[in-house]
This record gives structure tokens, C-alpha cells and sequence, in this order.
């Protein structure tokens, strides 16, 4: 077996460097959730790791009518941030049902957006909140939407080199909810999670967000949901239609966890449940 | 290659040398001799594996051991004063808060991670807190009303 080098830079540059030197050999270490069990299982065989811990990415800030999260922030800080509960209350409910207290302690929401996996519990409140990530690489930084980042499972735009540095989360009004299914509470990969966010005068939606959580090969937006909603009249009518949209739009896999079957009669329960709640209607 | 490691383990000053991909419960169980740490699953799922990293709870299986450089690492061993038990040692030793005990090493040091949080958690704030560590023997019950007890007072240092 190769020997494997280990980096733990504390300047991003430095990191980035290493990174681009390493390419697909190079293995970013952040809370090491999500990549330690595949070096354990010798699923994966880095060349080198770089830790990114000491890059003092860990943060919350308010600025300009957003949140401005720094990628190493844990899931423990982000639960405990007085911003993330006052401005981002979904985060905070999708966070206080993922891993377990000793896993929220060490996973950053960097870490969990960039393994881009499907079932990313994070990600279906950031997509209806808007977030943009911004990525930095050797050449310099971009900005791009949370929408555009991720191209397949465990596939993102990143590039060689490339990390996401912080998210940046709109302050945006409306209710929000976010529900989701798993084989038990703690601990448990999501079957099916949504997130929403509409915002209402009197009885008519004016904006709607929908997102879905291991529905598709990535995480997805259900424009076609969202599309419904707008200018409408909100009624269980317009929010069973919409739900049926909107796993329309999913491709979910059957798995160990839940047949492809489920996964479509959960999601569509969750999206009515979730819209209801958002909205809310006493349905 | 490995690299050389200064982290404080139960009170005490460690150097060693650990491997990129070492993990600190192969560091700890193969290196150091410190086998309260089980290895369940190696996956982070299990719980049995539970440490203290400057006084919050992780999974050892899942940290890798040079990234606790200049940290405080907290074990079961660590939690007994010389053979003075601790506790939450004597609370779940006389309430029979386990079976085979496999899980009891990762058990104590979750509790004592949300005791010294939340001195006086509810029925629910235990059940949420302690839900990451398994139990195959199904001793959750005495479990939680061992860590009760110890919240109400009964078992003094």
C-alpha cells in the first residue's frame, strides 16, 4: 500500500494548493463523518488527506439580510447558534434529527452539502431558503447557486482544488416546515425528507419553495410544484395537486432502506403535511 | 507516513506517532493499550466507541487521531478516581444498566457528556441524548434510570 500523506494547512491558499497538487488523490478532511468509515472499510484510498479543521471555517453571521455560515461549522454549532434558531428554524430542525449528538459534534454543514449525498439532510432546507455557496480554488473564489452544485450522487461542480468556504442563506419570509421519514429517529439515513417555504397574503400564495430529500439522484427542487402554487388560491385541493407534481418530478431508487414505491407515497404525504404546516393550514 | 502526535489522554501527556489514516480508536485500543473503547461497527453508528474530545462527545472510530493534536481526550478510564468509581459508574453498576457491557464504555461517557451539560435533564432530553449509542442486550431502561438517579443526587462523589 502507498503511503499516505497527511496536511492539515491552516491557511485556505495553503489548502488549496494541496489540493490541486493531490487532485483525485487528495481527500478533504473536515468532521470526518462521511469519509473515515469508507478509509475504515477501505473503500477509498487517498493519497493524501488534507484537514481543513484548522482553517477556522467555523462561524455564523448575520450580514446585509443574510446568513453568512462558514462551511467547518459543525451541526452541534449550528444547533446551538441564537441565528440559525431565530432566522433559519428548518436548518435547525433538519440538524436536530440527523446523526446523533456525538455525530452533530464533529459533521460540518460543509461536509454534508459537499459529500452531495441524495439523502443530505441539510440541503433540502438550503435549496428552499435560496443559499448560495461560495467556493474557493487556487485561481480565486465563485459564487454559485446551491441549486446548480450538485450533477449526480456524490457529484458536484467542484473542481480540482476547489472547496466551499461558506454559505450564504437569504433571509427570506414565509412559513416554513421540514419533515422526513427514516427507519428510526437517531441515526438514520432520510427514506424521503421535504422542505418548504411559502409565503402567503390572506389565503393566496404569492412565493412557494419546494425541495426533496432522497427523491432523486441529487437533491431536487420541484419547480413544477412551486409553479402551482403561485398566485393560487392555498385549499387541500391545490396542495394534493401540488404534492402529486412534485413527485412527479423525482426519480427515487429502490434500496435497503425503502422500495422506490414508498419513497413516492411518503414524499407525497410529506410535501402535503410540510405545505399545510408552512402555510398554516389545520389540515 | 507517520507523523508525530501531542494530545493530553485522561489527565495525562501523550507523543506517539499515528498514520494519516489511523483512526483514535486503533490508536488508542492497538497503540496505547487503552481498551475501554469498543470497536462496534467502525462505522459511527454503534456508539460503543464514544470519547470525550475536550469534553464533548465523538466517536473515536470516526476521528482521526492527528486532527486531535493539543486536545484533551477523555475515556472510560479516565472517569474513575484511582478505585473510586464515578457516579454514573456506580449508579449503572448497581441498577444493572447492562448485560454482556459491550456498550457500556460508550454508554457512560454519552451520559456523562449530557450531565455535565444539563445537570438535570428530563426523561426525554436522556432518551434523545443517549440514542446514538445501541444496546443489544436491551438495557435502555436501566440505563435511563441510571443516569435519573444520578441526576437526582442519589450516588455522590
Amino acid at each position: 500500500m502507498k503511503d499516505v500523506r497527511y496536511f492539515a494547512p491552516t491557511e485556505m491558499a495553503e489548502a488549496t494548493q494541496l489540493l490541486a497538487r493531490y487532485g483525485d488523490g487528495a481527500a478533504v478532511l473536515a468532521g470526518g463523518t462521511d469519509l473515515v468509515p469508507q478509509l475504515n472499510y477501505y473503500e477509498r484510498h487517498p493519497e493524501a488527506i488534507v484537514f481543513i479543521g484548522n482553517l477556522n471555517l467555523g462561524y455564523v453571521k448575520e450580514d446585509d439580510s443574510k446568513l453568512v455560515i462558514g462551511a467547518g461549522t459543525t451541526l452541534a454549532e449550528l444547533l446551538a447558534s441564537d441565528l440559525v434558531v431565530a432566522h433559519f428554524g428548518i436548518l435547525a430542525d433538519a440538524i436536530s434529527e440527523l446523526g446523533t449528538v456525538a455525530i452533530r459534534t464533529t459533521a460540518t454543514i460543509g461536509g454534508n452539502i459537499a459529500n452531495a449525498s441524495p439523502a443530505a439532510d441539510t440541503v433540502p432546507p438550503l435549496l428552499v431558503m435560496d443559499a448560495d455557496l461560495v467556493l474557493v480554488g487556487p485561481d480565486g473564489e465563485r459564487t454559485v447557486a446551491l441549486q446548480d452544485f450538485f450533477t449526480g450522487p456524490g457529484e458536484t461542480i467542484l473542481d480540482t482544488g476547489e472547496l466551499i468556504s461558506e454559505i450564504h442563506v437569504p433571509l427570506l419570509n414565509g412559513g416554513t416546515s421540514f419533515k422526513k421519514v427514516g427507519m428510526r429517529k437517531a441515526q438514520s439515513c432520510a427514506i424521503a425528507a421535504v422542505a418548504v417555504r411559502i409565503e402567503m397574503d390572506g389565503d393566496t400564495c404569492t412565493d412557494a419553495r419546494v425541495a426533496l430529500g432522497s427523491m432523486a439522484p441529487t437533491p431536487l427542487r420541484c419547480t413544477t410544484a412551486e409553479d402551482l402554487l403561485k398566485g393560487e388560491t392555498l385549499d387541500a385541493d391545490l396542495v394534493a395537486r401540488c404534492a402529486e407534481a412534485a413527485v412527479g418530478q423525482t426519480k427515487p431508487i429502490d434500496d435497503q432502506r425503502a422500495s422506490a414505491w414508498y419513497r413516492i407515497k411518503a414524499g407525497k404525504a410529506l410535501i402535503a403535511k410540510a405545505l399545510s404546516e408552512a402555510a398554516g393550514l389545520g389540515m | 507516513m507517520k507523523e508525530t502526535l501531542s494530545f493530553v489522554l485522561n489527565g495525562s501527556p501523550v507523543d506517539v506517532l499515528a498514520a494519516p489514516t489511523e483512526t483514535l480508536l486503533d490508536l488508542l485500543r492497538e497503540q496505547l493499550g487503552v481498551t475501554g473503547p469498543k470497536r462496534g461497527c467502525d462505522e459511527g453508528d454503534c456508539g460503543t466507541c464514544t470519547v470525550l474530545l475536550d469534553g464533548q462527545p465523538v466517536r473515536s472510530c470516526l476521528t482521526i487521531a492527528l486532527t486531535v493534536a493539543g486536545k484533551e481526550i477523555t475515556t472510560v478510564e479516565g472517569l474513575a478516581d484511582g478505585r473510586k468509581l464515578h457516579p454514573l459508574q456506580k449508579a449503572f453498576h448497581e441498577r444493572g444498566a447492562f448485560q454482556c457491557g459491550f456498550c457500556t464504555p460508550g454508554m457512560l461517557m454519552s451520559a456523562k457528556a449530557l450531565l455535565d451539560g444539563n445537570p438535570n435533564p428530563t426523561r426525554r432530553e436522556i432518551v434523545d441524548h443517549m440514542s446514538g449509542n445501541l444496546c443489544r442486550c436491551g438495557s435502555y431502561e436501566e440505563v435511563i434510570e441510571a443516569i435519573q438517579a444520578v441526576a437526582n443526587g442519589e450516588y455522590k462523589e
